[in-house]
């Protein structure tokens, strides 16, 4: 499909996880609450589920990425870590659960090279997730908060 | 005696062990685990059956549109609907291009690289390279040039220390054994396959009208066909499919195709390796006269049972004697007892785990050892996937079918007995990407022939409300995963899901034995199989991502440690 010109360059905010596993879709409950707030033109939110290598293509065609993904790090369940990673490695070793999702996207995606500049709020969930659509109290009371850090990070 | 053991298996969706008993250089015996928990049914229970398809869909980024289909075909078989022929030609559509992503993403991607060795392209002479490229494909790109370019990037990628998706590798690996020119071509295709990916999967974007995870209805498609309106899917957006699919089917014959047959003809020994179970099993897919007709279906459906090809039975997903599922090797309980095999309409989620705590050296496999269940068709163990759908429409005697694996048989002149391995289901997958890719345009052209007579409709609304549902029914959707057989079976009660179970086709290929000892898929396909280095267990990944495992709905997440184990211990 063809994008819309937009005279700034496009800025990609995307939201991945399983929302059918609790804490771990909280990157799409940010893209949801973005839902509700007015953005610029050339900005673009993209819930990502577990969408592996079907991401390849809006991330390349980013001149900006902000993603925001679940880690099981062992850190205070809703903890944020805004991180900017350069490589693929620099990723925490364990963004959730969908494997190919995730992991191998972002190898490719270095691989290929002319990648995009990329911003990373990664939210520590806790290791086990029950099969629900809930995100864990601890979570639900900070998505609006994550959603003002990723606005706040479009205007770098 | 040395037990290997792989965990997780990487390059597949989803998370897999495998341990493996190697004797004298060959496994002995195997045990497959799938080591997360699955249970999503639970999510679906009390919900409005049409809108269950939307909560499949999010199992898995891989087989997305296949579990929607699976769903929704399941609530218009209890509720007694059939979709309008243009809503089965875009499910078609939907369906293909699904087929031709997913094997050329399986093969470079996921599976290429068991066979193709990375750090040997990079000493491969470009000019040699060019001349091999040129003598397998008309492909555009194979000048000397193209190939010393591509070189030098994965040289200095290499050189950066950041391999990332290389890192996996056995490189240097004995069971390596191509010119280090195909090693080349494999790793450029590897690259273009990365960019080509991206532009097929747009087909589904615009039909489903986003990606990923697309939008299905219950009763049709939810297109709107307006050739001259801007916003909906118009002679523009049409035409652009007709691109894409274009450049897919070239892409498959003239790259995927020849690359296939080049690199098997160099592994021609796992042609004998592999085979596994003598059993398949297909529900069949892509209805050319509506879903009530599996005798019109591109890919017939069928069973075959000890490899005789001469005999293709029935089979019929509502029988509660042919499909059950048993946790005798599982960690659930059935309220009827453990040793007891359920129909999915009758199937149950309870958990009872009695595993070990990670991180453990080894599973007790006597007892129970994984969070798959074990699906028996008239309690045989069944393969299922693209070789088992090959070889039903071969049997069945289908044309198209017959006239490709023929061709691809004759071409690396190997008998059909060639295809009982792990080679043949590696072929089988490419095989019927040829056929997928042809059907996409038949189908868009009959779609095209449709809209141009003026019909427009894709939905029937007749019995979209629930007031005119029976107040208890009962249905089974069936397709065909790119992985295999899949079926999802609903209750309905009072206008809502009672009980949904799904059995996906690496629950039949990956499960666990039955409580009479008789091994599933990948545990039966890796006896025999050679293991030729301590702690580089190439040849197992080989054979199981000949498969391509794909455990995401079959399970979800269990250990959250993403560490990668080639253990060997020595009893």
């Amino acid at each position: 499909m063809k994008t819309l010109k937009t005279e700034k360059p496009k800025v990609l905010i995307l939201g991945i996880g399983n929302v059918l596993m609790g804490d771990e879709g909280i990157g799409v409950s940010v893209v949801n609450e973005l839902e509700k707030t007015s953005l610029p033109a050339h900005v673009e939110l993209l819930d990502g589920g577990v969408g592996s290598f079907l991401l390849l293509e809006p991330m390349q065609t980013a001149k900006k990425v902000i993603l925001i993904d679940a880690t099981i790090d062992g850190e205070k369940t809703g903890t944020v870590r805004r991180l900017r990673p350069r490589f693929s490695k620099d990723y925490p070793r364990t963004l959730t659960a969908h494997d190919i999702g995730l992991k191998d996207l972002l190898d490719t995606f270095y691989l290929l090279g002319d990648t995009p500049d990329v911003t990373l709020f990664a939210v520590s969930i806790p290791p086990l997730q029950d099969m629900t659509m809930q995100l864990s109290p601890e979570l639900i009371s900070i998505v609006p908060k994550i959603a003002l850090m990723v606005i706040d990070e479009v205007k770098f | 005696m040395a037990r290997v053991v792989v965990d997780p298996v990487t390059r597949i969706e989803g998370h897999l062990r495998i341990e493996a008993v190697v004797e004298g250089g060959k496994i002995t015996d195997a045990y497959s685990s799938g080591t997360m928990v699955r249970g999503f049914e639970k999510i679906l229970k009390g919900r409005d059956p049409r809108d269950a398809w939307a909560f499949v869909e999010r199992a898995c980024g891989v087989c997305t549109t296949v579990h929607a289909l699976a769903s929704v075909r399941a609530v218009e078989d209890a509720i007694k609907i059939s979709v309008p022929a243009n809503a089965e030609l875009v499910r078609n559509i939907m369906f293909c291009t699904q087929y031709v992503h997913d094997h050329v993403v399986h093969f470079y991607h996921l599976h290429a690289l068991d066979w193709v060795d990375v750090v040997s392209a990079l000493t491969a002479d470009p000019v040699a390279t060019s001349d091999l490229a040129k003598s397998l494909s008309n492909w555009a790109k194979t000048s000397p040039g193209y190939f010393s370019d591509l070189q030098k990037r994965l040289k200095s990628f290499v050189e950066s220390g950041q391999l990332g998706i290389f890192a996996n590798g056995y490189w240097g690996h004995p069971a390596y054994k191509l010119p280090k020119e195909v090693n080349l071509i494999g790793v450029a295709h590897y690259l273009e396959a990365l960019e080509w990916q991206k532009e097929i999967v747009k087909i589904h974007a615009i039909f489903g009208g986003k990606n990923p995870h697309p939008n299905y209805l219950v009763g049709g498609v939810p297109c709107s066909f307006n050739l001259e309106e801007v916003n909906a899917i118009n002679t523009e957006k049409l035409n652009y499919v007709g691109k894409l699919i274009k450049d897919a089917m070239n892409f498959v014959e003239q790259v995927y195709i020849p690359d296939l047959m080049a690199i098997a003809g160099f592994y021609k020994d796992w042609a004998g390796i592999g085979g596994g179970l003598k059993n398949y099993l297909v529900y069949g897919d892509l209805p050319t006269k509506g879903y009530a007709y599996p005798e019109h279906f591109k890919f017939p459906r069928g069973a075959i049972l000890n490899r005789d090809l001469s005999k293709v039975y029935d089979v019929n997903g509502k029988d509660e004697n042919e499909i059950k599922e048993y946790i005798s090797h599982s960690w659930y309980q059935y309220s009827v007892g453990d040793g007891v095999g359920l129909h999915p309409w009758k199937g149950e989620t309870e958990f009872n785990f009695t595993g070990p705590k990670p991180p453990f050296e080894q599973l007790n496999v006597e007892g129970k050892y994984s969070w798959l269940k074990t699906p028996r068709w008239r309690e045989n163990p069944m393969e299922v996937g693209p070789l088992a759908r090959l070889l039903v429409g071969y049997a069945r005697g289908n044309q198209e079918i017959k006239e490709v694996v023929d061709g691809a048989l004759s071409q690396l002149a190997v008998p059909i007995d060639a295809l009982f391995s792990t080679l043949g289901r590696t072929a089988a997958r490419g095989i019927e990407t040829r056929l997928a890719a042809r059907w996409l345009k038949e189908f868009y052209d009959e779609l095209i022939g449709n809209l141009k007579k003026g019909e427009m409709n894709t939905f029937t609304r007749e019995k979209w409300e629930p007031e005119t549902w029976a107040a208890e029914c009962e249905g089974v959707g069936l397709s065909e995963a790119p992985r295999g057989a899949l079926a999802h079976w609903i209750r309905i009660k009072d206008r809502k899901i009672d009980n949904y179970q799904l059995v996906v086709p690496s629950t039949w290929n990956a499960s666990p034995r039955d409580g009479n000892g008789m091994r599933s898929a990948y545990e039966e396909a890796l006896i025999g199989t050679p293991v030729a280095k301590d702690g580089e267990p190439l040849e197992i990944i080989r054979t199981i991502h000949s498969f391509d495992p794909c455990l995401a709905c079959a399970v979800h997440l269990y250990d959250p440690d993403g560490k990668t184990l080639h253990q060997v211990t020595v009893e």
